[in-house]
């Protein structure tokens, strides 16, 4: 199990800038659909990397489905080299992306988002619209039927205003 | 431009095939379920999908014991 309620707070309290996407964003916009991990888009500054370094030390990040005792280092080095990371946590699975397709990076994104409040913190959340727009782009098949749960949620929101 | 973005632009122009699919999908949505999901706070949200994941992880185990004894 992921555990939202510990991990989104500690990213937050430890001022990384992030932008929750994917399932949890669904999640997020009321969709009822299981998701298993958080998937982040995270800022590439030198600073921002340094501080999701050392906040997720403590959780041990290890490449997710990688067989034990790989040569993976968790440092600013690796996050330096590479760009998406699909990690397992001790609080569960979280994707760091550098980069989403459809969406850009995190300087892109950041103009499409919106604020949530989640476990008595305030984090980033790809907006709706957007997220359908990143989910059709991307154009897996996995993801029809989940763009088709997220427009009825958008014609909902909108009837409702 | 970058592999991704190359990408991205082939994908985007056949985003317009995938609505005939999308909309057959829709049909088959439960709106009831979306309204009950939008009258909680996210936070609460979050709680009911680490609910429904530890659901399934349980589903998973039972599912693996079974197999083992057989």
């Amino acid at each position: 199990m992921t555990d939202y309620d510990a991990l989104i707070p500690l990213l937050v309290k430890n001022e990384i800038e992030f932008i929750i996407v994917g399932g949890a964003a669904a999640t997020a916009h009321g969709s009822s659909r299981l998701t298993l991990d958080l998937d982040i888009v995270y800022s590439r500054k030198q600073g921002n990397i340094e501080r999701i370094v050392k906040a997720l030390a403590p959780l041990k990040p290890y490449l997710r489905g990688a067989p034990i005792g790989l040569p993976f280092k968790w440092s600013v080095e690796t996050l330096n080299k590479g760009l998406n990371f699909t990690l397992i946590t001790t609080l569960g699975s979280l994707d760091l992306l550098g980069e989403i397709v459809g969406g850009g990076d995190y300087e892109k994104l950041h103009t499409e988002t919106i604020t949530i409040e989640i476990a008595g913190v305030q984090c980033e959340c790809i907006s709706l619209q957007s997220l359908i727009k990143v989910k059709r782009a991307a154009g897996r098949p996995k993801d029809l039927e989940v763009i088709a749960e997220l427009e009825q949620i958008l014609d909902e929101t909108r009837e409702e205003d | 431009m970058s592999a991704m973005m190359k990408q991205q632009s082939e994908q985007l122009k056949s985003i317009s095939d995938l609505d005939p699919v999308i909309e057959a999908y829709k049909k088959d949505i439960d709106r009831t379920l979306i309204r009950e999901n939008l009258r909680l706070t996210v936070t609460e949200r979050f709680q009911q999908l680490m609910r429904l994941q530890r659901f399934a992880e349980e589903l998973q185990q039972a599912g693996r014991k079974a197999t083992q004894r057989k």
